[in-house]
C-alpha cells in the first residue's frame, strides 16, 4: 500500500519537474499562421539553424478559418501570415497586415504572371509577397477514368460517374471552377450568379462520394475509393507520385482554377524584423525548394530560382507552367458579405 | 432422444454459441486496432493494403520528431496536472459533503455532477468564449483548466461513492481518541480512500491523455498529442500516424491494465 | 450553558461550525465548476441570442440565430442527422453489448470473467482520433473487409463502405459497444442467481425468465450505458468528421464549422443550445432507470 502512496508522490512530483523542463529557453521565436505545407520540419529547421529564431506554426485550411483564429487570439500573438493571394486585400482591409518594403525581397525572381501586383498592393503599398502556387483542377486515377474524361468538366456532374467523384472541401476554388464552366470569370462573380452555380454544385454533389480536406480526398483517391478529385491538382498527387503512379492531374479544357499563397507580416507583430527575416528565407532559393516539396502538399515555388532537382521539377511540371498559367484563373476574391453568402451556399451543398 | 443426450446436446450448443459470440465480438472489437498496429510497420508511404514490410522506420521518425515529442510532453503535463487538481478537489469536496451536515448539499452535488451531462464540445466552446471575452490567449493552461472541468465530476463520483459509513465510524473513533480534524483526514480518511483516489487519478489521466476537442479549441502553439495526431491526419498521409497512434494506445493500456490489476482486482479480495 | 444574548446553544454553534467547514471543503470544487463550467455554459446561452454581423458582434438580444436554424435547411437536416446517427448508435451498441455482457456474466467461469471483460474493452483506450482513422483503413476499397469478401467471392467489386453515415455509425458502435458492455455487465453480475432459480422453480421457461426477471433487473445498466452513449455520441465531432466524408453533417460538425470557418460564435452557441436540449430529452427518457440505478 505504501507503494501506491509512493507512486502518487512520484507522479505529482513529476508535474513541477515537467513544467520546469518545458518552460521555453529565452531564444527568439516568432509565430506564424500558415497553410500546412509550412509546418514541415525540413522546411523550418534550416531557418532556425541559420538565425536562431524558432518558428511556432499553427496551420489552417481556408481563409475563413485563419480569420477565425485571429479573432480568437490577442493582438500581437501572430507575426507571420500565409494567406491566399486573392484574400490579401480583404485581410488588409481588416488592418491585419503591415506594409512591406519591396526591396527586401527578390521579386525579380518571380515570373510576371505570378507576381500579380494588383492583388498584393493596396493604395500603392505592398502588403504581401507571392510564395507558392498550384492548381485546383482535376486529379484522377488513370486506371478508372481516361485523361479525356478528366479534361471534360461535365464529367463532374455526368451521372455515369456517380460515386466516382470526391470534392475538395474548399468553397472558393470549387465555386470558381463551376463559374468557369458556366463561362464566367471567378473574379467577376456576383450574388446573381449563385443560383446557376448552386444547381451545378448540387448535381456535382449528387455524383460525389465525399467532400474532404486535403488528406481525406488524397486518401480517397489513393485507396481507389474515387476516380476523380474535383479541386485536385499537383498538391494532391505529386507528393505520392512515386507510390501511386496511376494518379495524375489535368486542367479542364474550359480552364481551371489556380491557387496562390502570399506571405506577409502582421501589423500587430512585435517582432517585425524577425518576421521579415522569415519571409526572406521563404523567398530564398533553398526556402522555396523546401516549401515546394513540403510533405503536406507540393506546389510550384513562386521563385524561378528554387533549387529543385530535375525529378522534382518533372513532378511539378515545371516546363508546362506557361500554358497552365494562361489556362487558369485565380480564386474569387469576395467581399466579407459575399463570402458569407458563398459559405451558406457551401453548407447547403455539403448537407445535400 | 434420451433426456440426457438432449441436455448434453443443448449444453454443447450453448457453449459453442457463447464461444462463437465472444469470438465474433472480439474480432469486431480488435479489427481496427489490429489494422492500425499492423500498418504502423508498413514499409510503403501510403498506409493502405496490401501490407508490405515490416519496418520500424515510422516509429523512429515519430520518436525523432520534435512536434510529437513536444506534444507528448504537453500531454503529460496537462494529464498529470489536471488529474492532480481534479483528484484533490474531488477528495476535499467528497469529504466535505459526506461528513458534514450543511445546508445546500444537494445543490452542490448537482452542480458537481452537471458537467457529466454536457458534451465536451459545448464545454470547450464555453471556455473558448469565456476566455477570449476576458482577453486570455489560448494556451496549455486553458486546456488544463478545461480538463479539470471534464475530470472533476468523474473523480468526485468515484471518491464520493467510496466514503462509506464504516469509514465514518473509524474517523469518529480517532476523534474520540483525541485526534484533530487534520490528523483524522491525513491518518484515517486519505489512507482508507487511497484506492479510490488512485483510480480517480489514473482514470482522469487517461481521459485527459486522449481528449481531443477541448484541447483542439483551447491550445495555442503547444498542442497536446491528440491534436498533433489530428494534424498529422489532415496534413500528410503516411504510416507515421499509425505509429504515433500505436504508441498512444500503448500508454493508455498500460495505465488501464495497472488500474485493473492493482486496484480493482485488489478491492475484490 | 446558553448564550442568553443571541440565543445560540453550543449544539447549534457546533452545527454551524460543521456546516462552515463542510462548505469550505466543497468550495474549491464547487467554485471551479461554477467558474469554468456553469459560467461558460450561461455565456453560451446568452451568446446564442446575440448575432454576428460580419466582424461585429450585435449584443441586442434576439432570436435571429434560432430563426436561421429553422430557415436554413442545412441546420435542420443536421439536427435530424444527429438524431438518426445517435439513436442508431445507441440501439446497436446496446444490442451488441448485451449478449456479450450476458455471455461473460453467465457462461464464463467467475475467475476468468474480469480477464475476458478487460480483453473485450481494452481497445476502448485506443486514441480516440486514431481509432476512427483506423476504421478508415479497415473500410477502404482495398481494406481488410473488402479484400476478404472479394477473395471469398461474395462480391465482385469493392463495396463503398467508408465516407458515409454507415461508416460513422459503425465507428461509434465499435466504441460504445465496449462502454455498454461494461455497464450492462456490472448490472448482470449484481443479479442474485437465486432469483433465476426461483423463477425456474415457479415453472418459467428460459425466455420468460430473461424477459420477466433478467431484463427488467438489468435495465439500470442498459439505461446508464445508453444514456452515456447518447450524450457522448451526439456531441462528438471527430468520428463523423473522419468517417462521414462530409456527407450528412451532424450538429457538432455544423457547430465547428461556425467556430473555425466563420468565427460566428453566436450561431455556434445557438446550435450548442439545441445540442444540449437533445441531451436533456435523452435524460428525461432514461431518468426512470438512471435514478433507480443510483438508489
Amino acid at each position: 500500500m505504501n507503494g501506491y502512496c509512493a507512486l502518487l508522490a512520484v507522479t505529482t512530483g513529476l508535474v513541477p519537474a515537467l513544467l520546469l523542463a518545458a518552460s521555453p529557453a529565452a531564444a527568439e521565436e516568432i509565430s506564424a499562421l500558415v497553410w500546412c505545407d509550412h509546418t514541415d520540419e525540413a522546411f523550418l529547421k534550416p531557418f532556425t539553424d541559420a538565425t536562431g529564431i524558432t518558428v511556432n506554426v499553427k496551420d489552417y485550411e481556408g481563409t475563413g478559418t485563419a480569420l477565425s483564429l485571429v479573432d480568437q487570439s490577442q493582438p500581437g500573438d501572430w507575426d507571420v501570415f500565409v494567406v491566399d493571394t486573392t484574400d490579401v486585400k480583404r485581410v488588409v482591409a481588416r488592418g491585419l497586415l503591415a506594409p512591406l518594403n519591396p526591396d527586401d525581397f527578390p521579386l525579380s525572381d518571380v515570373p510576371e504572371a505570378v507576381r500579380l501586383p494588383d492583388y498584393h498592393t493596396v493604395d500603392g503599398k505592398m502588403y504581401a509577397v507571392p510564395e507558392k502556387f498550384g492548381y485546383n483542377a482535376i486529379a484522377f486515377d488513370k486506371s478508372k477514368v481516361t485523361e479525356a474524361q478528366a479534361r471534360d468538366i461535365t464529367t463532374l456532374w455526368n451521372p455515369a460517374f456517380k460515386g466516382q467523384v470526391a470534392i475538395y472541401d474548399y468553397y472558393l476554388p470549387i465555386i470558381g471552377q463551376v463559374a468557369v464552366a458556366l463561362g464566367k470569370k471567378p473574379q467577376d462573380l456576383t450574388e446573381a450568379d449563385l443560383p446557376a452555380i448552386k444547381e451545378k454544385l448540387l448535381a456535382m454533389r449528387e455524383n460525389s462520394a465525399l467532400v474532404g480536406d486535403i488528406v481525406t480526398s488524397q486518401t480517397a483517391l489513393a485507396t481507389g475509393q474515387v476516380g476523380i478529385l474535383a479541386g485536385g491538382g499537383e498538391y494532391a498527387v505529386a507528393g505520392i507520385a512515386a507510390d501511386k503512379p496511376n494518379l495524375d492531374w489535368v486542367l479542364p479544357d474550359v480552364g481551371g482554377i489556380r491557387w496562390q499563397q502570399a506571405i506577409g507580416v502582421f501589423a500587430d507583430s512585435k517582432k517585425k524584423a524577425d518576421a521579415t527575416k522569415f519571409v526572406q528565407y521563404v523567398l530564398s532559393p533553398a526556402g522555396q525548394a523546401a516549401l515546394a516539396t513540403s510533405s503536406c502538399y507540393w506546389g510550384m515555388p513562386a521563385s524561378s530560382k528554387a533549387t529543385l532537382t530535375p525529378e522534382q521539377k518533372k513532378a511539378l511540371r515545371w516546363d508546362e507552367q506557361p500554358t497552365f498559367l494562361a489556362k487558369s484563373y485565380p480564386y474569387p476574391s469576395p467581399t466579407e458579405a459575399f463570402d458569407q453568402k458563398m459559405q451558406d451556399l457551401w453548407a447547403e451543398v455539403l448537407q445535400n | 432422444m434420451s433426456a440426457f443426450l438432449r441436455s448434453r446436446l443443448l449444453g454443447f450448443a450453448d457453449r459453442t454459441g457463447a464461444l462463437a459470440l465472444t469470438a465474433g465480438m472480439l474480432v469486431f472489437i480488435y479489427l481496427p486496432v489490429a489494422t492500425l498496429v499492423l500498418f504502423s510497420f508498413h514499409s510503403g508511404r501510403v498506409p493502405v493494403p496490401p501490407f508490405e514490410g515490416p519496418t520500424f522506420d515510422w516509429y523512429l521518425k515519430v520518436l525523432a520528431s520534435d512536434r510529437v515529442s513536444g506534444a507528448t510532453l504537453n500531454s503529460l503535463m496537462v494529464g498529470f496536472g489536471s488529474s492532480f487538481v481534479s483528484t484533490a478537489l474531488a477528495v476535499l469536496a467528497a469529504w466535505g459533503l459526506a461528513r458534514h451536515r450543511m445546508p445546500g448539499r444537494r445543490v452542490i452535488e448537482v452542480l458537481l455532477y452537471m458537467p457529466l451531462a454536457v458534451s465536451y464540445l459545448v464545454i470547450g466552446l464555453g471556455l473558448l468564449l469565456l476566455f477570449s471575452t476576458l482577453g486570455f490567449g489560448k494556451s496549455l493552461w486553458l486546456v488544463g483548466i478545461g480538463h479539470v472541468v471534464l475530470n472533476l465530476p468523474l473523480a468526485f463520483v468515484i471518491i464520493y461513492a467510496q466514503i462509506d459509513r464504516e469509514q465514518a465510524r473509524l474517523e469518529q473513533a480517532a476523534r474520540d481518541l483525541g485526534a484533530g480534524e487534520v490528523q483524522v483526514f491525513f491518518r484515517i480518511t486519505l489512507p482508507l480512500l487511497r484506492i479510490a483516489i488512485l483510480a480517480a487519478f489514473v482514470l482522469s489521466f487517461t481521459f485527459s491523455w486522449d481528449e481531443f476537442i477541448v484541447a483542439f479549441l483551447l491550445s495555442g502553439f503547444d498542442p497536446t498529442l491528440p491534436v498533433v495526431i489530428w494534424g498529422m491526419l489532415r496534413t500528410g498521409l503516411d504510416p507515421q500516424t499509425n505509429a504515433a497512434g500505436t504508441l498512444v494506445f500503448l500508454v493508455s493500456i498500460i495505465a488501464a491494465v495497472l488500474v485493473e490489476l492493482f486496484l480493482l482486482g485488489r478491492r475484490r479480495r | 450553558m446558553t448564550d442568553t444574548v443571541t440565543g445560540v446553544t453550543p449544539e447549534r454553534k457546533a452545527a454551524r461550525r460543521q456546516a462552515v467547514r463542510g462548505l469550505a471543503l466543497a468550495a474549491p470544487a464547487a467554485l471551479w465548476t461554477f467558474a469554468f463550467f456553469l459560467l461558460p455554459t450561461l455565456a453560451i446561452a446568452l451568446w446564442s441570442f446575440f448575432r454576428q454581423q460580419g466582424r461585429e458582434l450585435v449584443t441586442v438580444p434576439g432570436l435571429d440565430n434560432y430563426r436561421r436554424f429553422f430557415e436554413q435547411s442545412a441546420f435542420v437536416k443536421g439536427l435530424w442527422n444527429s438524431l438518426e446517427v445517435t439513436l442508431l448508435v445507441t440501439v446497436f451498441s446496446v444490442l451488441l453489448a448485451y449478449p456479450l455482457a450476458w455471455v461473460i456474466a453467465t457462461r464464463i467461469a467467475p475467475r476468468f470473467q474480469r480477464l475476458v471483460l478487460m480483453l473485450a474493452v481494452l481497445p476502448f483506450w485506443t486514441s480516440y482520433v486514431v481509432r476512427s482513422y483506423a476504421w478508415l483503413l479497415v473500410l477502404a476499397p482495398n481494406g481488410v473487409i473488402n479484400q476478404t469478401l472479394l477473395s471469398l467471392g461474395f462480391i465482385s467489386e469493392p463495396l463503398k463502405l467508408s465516407f458515409n453515415q454507415g461508416a460513422t455509425v459503425l465507428g461509434f458502435v465499435h466504441f460504445f459497444t465496449m462502454l455498454c458492455t461494461l455497464t450492462i455487465y456490472s448490472s448482470l453480475s449484481r443479479l442474485d442467481p437465486k432469483l433465476h432459480l426461483a423463477a425456474a422453480d415457479l415453472g418459467a421457461g428460459a425466455f420468460a425468465i430473461f424477459w420477466r426477471v433478467t431484463l427488467p433487473l438489468t435495465m439500470p445498466g442498459i439505461a446508464s450505458g445508453a444514456f452515456l452513449t447518447f450524450v457522448v455520441a451526439v456531441g462528438d465531432y471527430v468520428t463523423p468528421q473522419i468517417l462521414g466524408g462530409n456527407n450528412q453533417l451532424v450538429l457538432p460538425q455544423l457547430i465547428l464549422m461556425q467556430v473555425i470557418r466563420r468565427a460566428d460564435i453566436p450561431m455556434a452557441s445557438a446550435l450548442s443550445m439545441i445540442l444540449m436540449l437533445l441531451v436533456v430529452a435523452a435524460y428525461l427518457a432514461a431518468a426512470r432507470w438512471l435514478t433507480r440505478g443510483r438508489a
